[in-house]
């Protein structure tokens, strides 16, 4: 007792698919006893229309034609169990994203949907009648990566009730967010908004906070996660250090310093600002005298807490997750390579934008003076150039880093602030700011701050007497235009934080073109990825201000705290089976399952193979594998996918 | 040794004769031969492509082209104006089949126009290697900055000549270095000289060439490099005009790559012809051999 | 009369490629209407005499697509689908089947401009063949 329900999607369908034949096709198909075409299938009329047809004529399968199975199937698979049929017992035919949308010839288009027609009812034909399972839920969360987004999203979790492990590769928390200075467009100071959110963390019951620790490995799925953490050596025990400073200051080693940027310089062993969260010194080996040449010390000597211990090693710590949070935030373009026109590094006064916050930043090195590197002179012209490595076919990058424009009015404005008769010039393309209060800010840099805007970019930056000469165009004026600058500000574009695509290949999420987290639906799953219960938040999954940042991370502590309340999660009931009469025992199965899901059964005459169905994923590796084929994939055994092309190709 | 086809082109036997000269001296202590192409004809330079329109800027080259299609295997155009018309006529030729018939139409035969064209660093990189030529120096040419003048149409448009980063090429330095010169990081080298409009309007040419001497001198480069005949007139015989309209008091001498590299296997100043050029004095730098 | 379209089976991942040429169908791709796909979660899960059935059904082209090297939903599911297609590309000639007809690619969800081009270019190259 079979229905085919061809839809029509408004004219989405109609228009290029004749559905009126394929009805009229799948109407003389094997096993089909009803077919109707529905103007919107999966509106609510549309569905008590399917639901009725399956009351009135006893419908066991159906066939529904209409858009991909990604969009709706979990949608039918309810009306239809609604209707009191088993939910698998559908099969959903794309004649919408693969078919009408990609053709333009009516006839060519509905003698395709015919032929898939007449593929899903020879699949669901076969199809046998399926119970989801059910697996229980591990009530925690992990969260990584600790910038603004992950402390949102761990404390809106948190504060749920629901225990949180925040997990931060570097050696406090507060990401890009902790080193700028003020923030568009209200100017608050980042440090007052950021800081007792950070504190919080710190102290909230049910936050565990790991910092200097990187995910290692990642087994299980959804709602049980099984997460291996490596917490790496700091040669300081986190328990005792009191933030003191003392072995910072007396330490003889210099280090760069990374969290200004190298707008200063720091020390082998250091705490990199003074509001970070744990206050607690941590020791990079690599450039410690100790480690290095083998006679040092002085910090284990001064401590007065007795902190220090250089035989402390990394630690692997395995917990049970119910649900991730990726919020592993940005990191900048490097332009040096690109830009060869740009000096290639070679001036010191040309810097990146996120330098320049630290020179704004009054808990920056330079105390909040605005210093040239070169010469630790105030500059008096300052020119911005927006879009390096960002909207530029020319290196291969043509994505809007989404925050210059806004970033670089403030920053011209925070200039003039500091610096009553300083010039700002502002080379754009166009000014993007669209946000609330986002274009008016941006105007008001030009109004109230004088800040000169020159449409164009630039060409060439060189040296003249101290100075640098930037070159550019004036594409409004069309004429070419010369600034002698004393300090040149680069917008550059964002990239994925370092080791992204790592840890999604660990986390077993997409990444996009330019490698940040991919999403599950551009608009209707923003904050979910192909993998159940693995969130995004933050500018991990594309550039981003910070309200979007927090924005999204409350979105995806929603979803999180919306998955942990279940106690127990349906599982999908496609899953591998064996038949045990005939299984011959190789266990050529068990070597291909990437889950270790297939196990060893003790049988009347040796072993054979059982399929523990908590953990079979469903990918079919075995199915292929088994030299009998009596191992199954259910709801794509052989006989379906034989019987799918045969009917197709007919 | 291997020999080459060598299209000398206009420039090369008249105004920067001393290029010709100093490239055959070269040439020939490394054993690379020059085989001149037989009545080779004017690669078409500025006026053709842009003024006359139609197809004479790619005919004139193709002509070219298509006698060095009989010799040897590669042609090398030592003037970087030669060479990119040779390198366009051979781009059109090859992305264009109706081109290719009018062309052979012209010449009475199917047009043979795969000829490898080389300029003059990509040929003298590949026979020479660096740690060769220094140790062939005579004269270390230690002490001695050199800016990398490339130009705008040896590396330009890029598609076409498909030659070194067409933003910062880099190809000149590996041989000027192993001379003992060093060669400082200079922002200009592909930046225009004004061309040809000296013939139509000077002033853009001295204020675009004033630019070049002017940011050199800002990066302490005691001598431009350049591989085009234009360019070095631009930069060298008018200085004194630059000087007269700016009140400049500029005496940087521009050398060919081929008399940079001459200086370092111990020819004489005369011998590469450097004493033809308006500005030849080194300053502090001795051209004593030894 | 002349048979103006050829058929392909395609047999797509359902997480990578099924959701790439959805992404063209989104963005309006132009395709032929060559392509007649079955999704299946895995190309891990594509036996290679399924590919030979449907060579033996009437297939003009088979076509197999699957998430990158290293992106596979199942971690290595199109690791095994590699080594499967590479030893039956080349099986191919011995049972008589032009191996052109044949093709195995990667193509991820959000390479929908990518996924068009293999279909087009597939097809034309099929077209040739046949
Ligand atoms: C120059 C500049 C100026 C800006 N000014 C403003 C402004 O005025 N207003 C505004 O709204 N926005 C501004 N922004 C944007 C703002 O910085 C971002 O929106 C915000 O920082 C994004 O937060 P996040 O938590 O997503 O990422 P991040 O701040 O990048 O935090 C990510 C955190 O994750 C950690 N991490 C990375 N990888 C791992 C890993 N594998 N494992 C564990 N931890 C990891 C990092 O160490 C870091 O602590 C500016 C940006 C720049 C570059
Ligand atoms: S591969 Fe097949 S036969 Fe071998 S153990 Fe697994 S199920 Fe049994
Ligand atoms: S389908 Fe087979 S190989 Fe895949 S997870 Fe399940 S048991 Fe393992
Ligand atoms: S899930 Fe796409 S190839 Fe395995």
């Amino acid at each position: 007792m079979l229905g085919v329900f061809v839809c029509q999607c408004g004219t989405n369908i109609a228009a290029t698919v004749s559905t009126d034949r394929v009805v009229q096709a799948a109407k003389s198909m094997l096993g089909v006893v009803h077919a109707e075409s529905i103007q919107y299938t999966c509106s609510d009329p549309g569905q008590r229309a399917i639901i009725d047809a399956i009351q009135q004529k006893g419908l066991t399968r159906v066939v529904m034609a209409g858009c991909s199975p990604r969009m709706h199937e979990t949608t039918f698979r309810r009306a239809i169990g609604r209707a009191g049929m088993n939910p698998f017992m559908l099969e959903m035919v794309n004649i919408r994203e693969q078919c009408s949308w990609i053709h333009s010839d009516i006839d060519e288009a509905t003698e395709k949907a015919i032929d898939l027609v007449r593929k899903g009812v020879a699949r669901v034909r076969r199809q046998k009648p399926l119970q989801a399972g059910s697996s229980p839920v591990t009530r925690r969360a992990l969260v990584i990566g600790g910038g603004v987004a992950g402390i949102q999203a761990a404390l809106d979790i948190a504060d749920a009730g629901i225990p949180v492990t925040l997990v931060e590769k570097s050696s406090t928390i507060g990401g890009n967010m902790a080193r700028l200075d003020k923030t568009f467009p209200s100017l608050d100071c980042s440090s007052c908004i950021l800081t007792p959110r950070m504190v919080e963390v710190k102290q909230h019951e049910n936050i565990k906070l790991m910092v200097n620790s990187e995910v290692e490995k990642v087994r299980g799925y959804i709602g049980n996660f099984e997460i291996d953490i490596r917490k790496k050596a700091s040669c300081v025990i986190e328990e005792n250090c009191t933030g003191c400073l003392i072995c910072q200051e007396k330490c003889p080693s210099k280090a760069p310093d990374d969290f200004n940027v190298c707008a200063g310089e720091s020390k082998a062993i250091s705490i990199p600002f003074s509001q970070a969260v744990p206050l607690v010194a941590s020791l990079r080996k690599e450039y410690c005298r100790l480690f290095i040449k083998g006679k040092c010390s002085v910090c284990q000597k001064v401590c007065p807490a007795g902190a220090i211990d250089y035989e402390q090693e990394d630690i692997v710590v395995t917990e049970k997750f119910g649900a991730v949070v990726v919020a592993t935030g940005f990191g900048l373009y490097d332009w040096k390579q690109s830009y060869p026109t740009y000096g290639m590094g070679m001036y010191p006064d040309v810097i990146n934008a996120l330098k320049y916050e630290r020179l704004l930043s009054a808990s920056g090195p330079t105390g909040g003076r605005i210093e040239r590197p070169s010469d630790g002179k105030e500059p008096r012209d300052i020119v911005f150039i927006s879009c390096i490595g960002s909207r530029d076919e020319s290196v291969g990058r043509p994505q809007c880093c989404s925050i210059g424009c806004m970033y670089m009015a403030k920053q011209a404005i925070l200039t003039k602030e500091h610096i009553p008769d300083s010039q700002s010039y502002i080379f754009y393309i166009d000014v993007r700011a669209a946000g609330k209060g986002y274009d008016e800010f941006t105007r008001r840099a030009q109004t109230d701050f004088g800040a000169i805007y020159i449409r164009g970019r630039v060409g060439k930056i060189y040296p003249r007497g101290g100075k640098l000469v930037v070159m550019g165009t004036d594409t409004l004026a069309g004429d070419q235009v010369e600034i002698e600058a004393d300090l040149v500000v680069l917008a550059t574009g964002l990239t994925p934080a370092e080791g992204a695509g790592q840890l999604a290949r660990r986390l077993n999420i997409s990444t996009d073109g330019q490698g940040f987290m991919a999403e599950g639906h551009p608009k209707l799953k923003p904050v979910e990825t192909n993998t159940g219960g693995v969130f995004l938040a933050g500018a991990c999954q594309g550039p981003k201000d910070i309200p979007a940042s927090v924005a999204q991370a409350g979105a995806a502590a929603a979803k999180v705290i919306g998955l942990l309340s279940q106690e127990e999660l349906e599982t999908s009931p496609m899953v591998a089976e064996v038949n045990q009469l005939k299984c011959a025992g190789c266990f050529k199965c068990r070597d291909v399952c990437p889950y270790g899901a297939v196990e060893a059964q003790d049988a009347r005459d040796g072993q054979v193979a059982h399929v523990i169905a908590s953990l079979c994923q469903g990918c079919g590796l075995c199915n292929v594998a088994c030299p009998p084929g009596v191992i199954s994939l259910k709801g794509y055994t052989d006989n379906q996918l034989i019987a799918e092309v045969v009917e197709v190709l007919r | 040794m291997t020999d080459y086809s060598y299209f000398p082109g206009c420039s090369l036997t008249s105004s920067a004769a001393e290029y010709d000269v100093s490239f055959r001296l070269v040439a020939a202590a490394f054993g690379i031969g020059l085989d001149e192409l037989a009545d080779w004809n004017c690669c078409g330079a500025s006026p053709a492509p842009h003024h006359w329109g139609g197809e004479l800027g790619i005919l004139l080259p193709a002509r070219n082209l298509h006698i060095a299609g009989a010799g040897h295997p590669s042609v090398v155009a030592p003037c970087a104006g030669c060479y990119n018309r040779l390198k366009y006529a051979q781009f059109e030729l090859e992305r264009n089949p109706e081109l290719r018939e009018r062309t052979g139409a012209a010449l009475d035969e199917a047009v043979r126009y795969q000829t490898e064209v080389l300029n003059v660093i990509q040929l003298l990189n590949r026979e020479i290697a660096p740690d060769d030529l220094s140790e062939r120096v005579q004269r270390r040419l230690s002490g001695l900055r050199l800016g990398t003048y490339y130009g705008c149409v040896l590396v330009r448009p890029p598609e076409v000549v498909r030659y070194d980063d067409p933003n910062n090429p880099v190809k000149m330095e590996p041989l000027l270095n192993a001379t003992g010169a060093a060669t400082p990081h200079f922002p200009f080298k592909t930046e225009c000289c004004g061309s040809y409009m000296g013939l139509a309007k000077k002033e853009i040419v001295l204020q675009a060439s004033k630019r070049i001497i002017e940011v050199a001198l800002e990066c302490g480069i005691d001598a431009l490099v350049t591989v085009c005949p234009l360019c070095h007139q631009n930069l060298d015989l008018r200085q004194s005009q630059i000087n007269a309209a700016y009140g400049t008091d500029y005496h940087l001498p521009v050398l060919y790559f081929t008399q940079a590299i001459g200086l370092a296997l111990g020819h004489s100043p005369a011998e590469l012809g450097i004493n033809t050029h308006k500005n030849a004095d080194f300053g502090n730098w001795t051209l004593d051999v030894g | 009369m002349p048979k103006t379209e050829v058929k392909i089976i395609g047999f797509l991942c359902n997480w990578c490629s099924y959701a790439g040429a959805d992404m063209a169908g989104t963005a309006r791709m132009k395709q032929p209407a060559s392509l007649r796909v079955v999704r299946l979660p895995c190309t891990g899960r594509v036996n290679p005499l399924l590919v030979l059935k449907a060579f033996r059904e009437g297939a003009d082209g088979v076509l197999v697509s699957g998430c990158h090297p290293g992106d596979c939903h199942y971690n290595e599911g199109n690791y095994y689908a590699r080594r499967r297609m590479e030893v039956l590309e080349r099986m191919l000639p011995a049972l008589g089947i032009d191996p052109a007809r044949f093709h195995y690619t990667w193509v991820s969800a959000s390479e929908g401009a990518k996924w068009a081009d293999v279909v087009n270019e597939f097809t034309r190259r099929v077209k040739q063949v046949i």
